[in-house]
């Protein structure tokens, strides 16, 4: 009855439930689009439908030409097909806003955690949802809003909109349900943050020669040391002797950039879904410093099966973070950089234009829809307006007596009180 | 109605005995409120003023002539049943029952349990009968005790110790004896044999049953363990004391963490664990292998998931709006 730190993993709702091959994420998102385009499409006649009957005496030649007012901000030409999101633009729609969600993080100075687990929400959320049936817009502010809450960090709900421009609590918490729904409740992300410092603490311990090895270790800890001072800058370079201090350095440095590749290019990609947070801290460690990554490896792992597996685990995943934009920012040319971002803004700018042409119309206003989910919606019918009003107003009389020192007045048994 | 004394006959004379005590002769007719008591020793009835004049200082022996049995008023209690003899076997049932207390489970086959409960009657009925009360008598004090050693082998050991020091039952009770009967108790209590040894070694548990199971005393508690046994056993990493880093050197010295409890070894053990748990974990084969189980052919899925779609329901969650 052992558990090993890979039994502890496999246990996790991240393992469970929100890992996956590449193939099957394909085919997940492929699902996901044509879902929603089906159903902006069906929607959309519906609408057409209707207002086709409402209009009946209006003449054929206005119908055709005119832009249908629809809701107020959803111009949707008659007579043309609905031009919907393909799975790559739906993916780089996302992508666009798990950046934006970087930069409110940052702007609001959240912790690290807090921010990343906002990203994976809005990640795993438009897994299983389209962000033409749900805006990304309304939905972000709430998923920061959420990971802020499960992360502990308790940034009060106030405070979180009055930073944001444009922001109402009603516009933050509407979304609220459908999201946690939607990741399924499960609220805990694994992130490489506290590994990575694990895996730094251990490596510095190493290099000083200290460190406590495995019992299947081949080396001593003076061995270890030895041939850690000796190893290369570079991999397959030629091999260098530093004093201890120097290889410290070498490590933090290492660290350094692992946990900048781990907050940006980690978290704008797939990372999440194809790798365990242990083999993402690895490959950011990689990409900092290879031929001291490899050796970490080698002392924990003596060659075996596993050891060539995990290096091709780890170089698939790198490949991955540093395909990504963002991690090449540093080493591109100034002129460059201002004209990929021009490039890049350009092409955000297209898509939310398109995505705003083929939104579900019945999911627009998730505020208003929230409303009508909660026992006072008069939009439901079954009640008639006086009467809700009434209800609310004895309600919120009777709520504010039991705030009172000696609470509600008792009911009097006469019905005095009653008429 | 008078003079019911004079009376003659079976029923009414057991009303008039009934009615008049035994010992002061007071009758009913002059103290309406006369209760009479009997004690489980002897049987003999009296009232209770008798009880409380005779016996409130002590043992004493049975006022009734030829009987000379030693009593105490604590023992003293009203009848539950009108016929004596009744009362009297219920009495020695219930105590026999209280002794041999084994049912069909504890044999091995029914004829053994028949044969036992053969004999808890014949020893019953010899009390009953009184034939053989004293060795009967004996030999059931000694099953008991054996019972009571077998069940928890620490209460007899005890008992045995205290008996040695503190006086007996039946030492106190002489006390108020003459002296020669005290004389002669104290002779036969001093050399009287010890009942667990017998001359051949074996303890004597005075009845021997045949397929009787052996009572084995429940197990002891084992300590709570909130984890069921399980374990968690790092294989790749092996923990350390203390790590020597200039970024922990802070919060390791921090008087706040100190003060609530917070262990910097914690930090340790969660920070390795969290780097290598995870670290073996190929999520494209093994993904694939736990799915192939569930089954799952993807591109039945997507047309599946192409046919749900025009309806205004997801397939796999629930809309709320």
């Amino acid at each position: 009855m052992r558990l090993t730190e890979d039994d502890l993993y496999r246990t996790s709702t991240q393992y469970k439930h929100w890992s996956f091959t590449p193939s099957q994420l394909a085919a997940q998102r492929r699902t996901t689009n044509i879902q929603a385009s089906e159903r902006v499409k069906a929607a959309v006649a519906r609408q057409r439908a209707q207002r086709s009957l409402l209009d009946a005496s209006a003449s054929e030649s206005e119908r055709a030409g005119s832009g249908v007012e629809n809701g107020g901000d959803t111009p949707v030409r008659v007579d043309k097909e609905v031009n919907c999101l393909t799975v790559t633009e739906e993916k780089r729609l996302v992508d666009v806003f798990c950046a934006r969600a970087l930069d409110l993080g940052k702007f609001l100075k959240f912790p690290t955690e807090v921010t990343a687990t906002g990203i994976q929400f809005l990640r795993r959320f438009y897994l299983f949802n389209s962000p033409m049936t749900y805006e990304p817009q309304t939905i972000s502010p709430c998923a920061m809003f959420v990971a802020n809450k499960v992360e502990n960090h308790g940034l009060p709900l106030e405070r979180y909109v009055a930073v944001l421009p444009n922001m109402t609590t009603d516009k933050v918490l509407a979304p609220e349900y459908l999201l946690v729904q939607g990741l399924r409740f499960n609220f805990q992300v694994r992130h490489p943050f506290n590994g990575l410092k694990g895996g730094h603490l251990e490596m510095i311990e190493m290099a000083r020669g200290n460190a406590n090895l495995l019992p299947n270790a081949e080396k001593t800890k003076e061995q270890l040391q030895q041939e850690m001072l000796q190893l290369p800058r570079k991999p397959n370079g030629p091999a260098q002797s530093l004093s201890v201090a120097q290889l410290e350095k070498r490590i933090e440095n290492a660290y350094g950039f692992a946990s900048i590749v781990l907050k940006g290019p980690a978290q704008l990609t797939d990372a999440y879904f194809l790798y365990t947070p242990s083999q993402i801290w690895f490959t950011a460690h990689l990409l900092a410093d290879e031929p001291l990554t490899l050796f970490y490896l080698s002392a924990k792992v003596p060659t075996s099966p596993i050891h060539s597996k995990i290096i091709s685990t780890l170089r698939s995943c790198a490949d991955l973070l540093s395909s990504h934009s963002s991690y090449t920012t540093d080493q591109i040319s100034k002129e460059e950089k201002v004209a990929r971002e021009k490039k890049e803004k350009e092409e955000v700018s297209a898509l939310i234009k398109k995505a705003k042409h083929c939104r579900d119309p019945d999911k627009i206003d998730l505020v208003k829809l929230n409303l009508a989910q909660k026992r006072d919606a008069v939009a439901g019918g079954s009640l008639e307006e006086s009467k809700a009003k009434r209800r609310k107003l004895e309600r919120e009389g009777y709520q504010k007596e039991s705030d009172d020192f000696w609470g509600p007045e008792l009911k009097k048994a006469n019905g005095a009180k009653v008429a | 109605m008078s003079k019911p004394a004079h009376r003659a006959g079976g029923a009414p004379k057991a009303a008039v005995d009934s009615d008049i005590c035994p010992v002061c002769k007071s009758s009913r007719y002059l103290n309406p409120n006369m209760k009479f008591l009997v004690n489980p020793e002897c049987y003999h009835k009296m009232c209770e003023s008798c009880v409380d004049r005779i016996f409130s200082h002590g043992p004493a022996p049975c006022p009734i002539a030829g009987c000379k049995r030693t009593l105490r008023k604590m023992r003293f209690r009203e009848q539950t049943f009108e016929d004596l003899k009744v009362e009297r076997e219920v009495d020695i049932r219930r105590r026999v029952a209280k002794v041999f207390n084994k049912r069909e489970e504890d044999f091995e086959t029914l004829k053994d349990y028949n044969d036992y409960l053969e004999t808890v009657e014949e020893v019953t009925w010899n009390l009953i009968l009184k034939i053989d009360v004293e060795a009967t008598e004996r030999r059931l004090r000694q099953f008991e005790e054996a019972q009571k050693a077998e069940l928890n082998p620490n209460v007899a050991r005890r008992e045995t110790q205290s008996d040695s020091s503190a006086p007996s039952d039946a030492s106190r009770v002489v006390l108020k004896k003459g002296a020669t009967q005290r004389k002669a108790l104290s002779a036969s209590s001093g050399n009287t044999p010890n009942p667990y040894s017998s001359q051949d070694g074996t303890e004597d548990t005075g009845f021997t049953f045949r397929g009787l199971k052996k009572r084995t005393a429940p197990e002891p508690q084992k300590p709570f363990d909130p984890y069921s046994g399980w374990s968690v056993e790092p294989q790749f990493y092996i923990l350390q004391d203390d790590y020597n880093v200039e970024w922990l050197t802070q919060s390791k010295n921090d008087i706040q963490h100190l003060a609530g409890g917070y262990n910097i070894k914690d930090f340790y053990s969660q920070a390795l664990c969290e780097a290598f748990s995870g670290f073996g974990v190929f999520i494209e084969d093994e993904i694939v292998a736990r799915d192939r189980q569930v089954s799952g052919d993807e591109t039945l899925a997507t047309q599946m998931a192409a046919t749900a779609g025009t309806g205004a329901k997801d397939v796999r969650m629930d809309d709320v709006f």
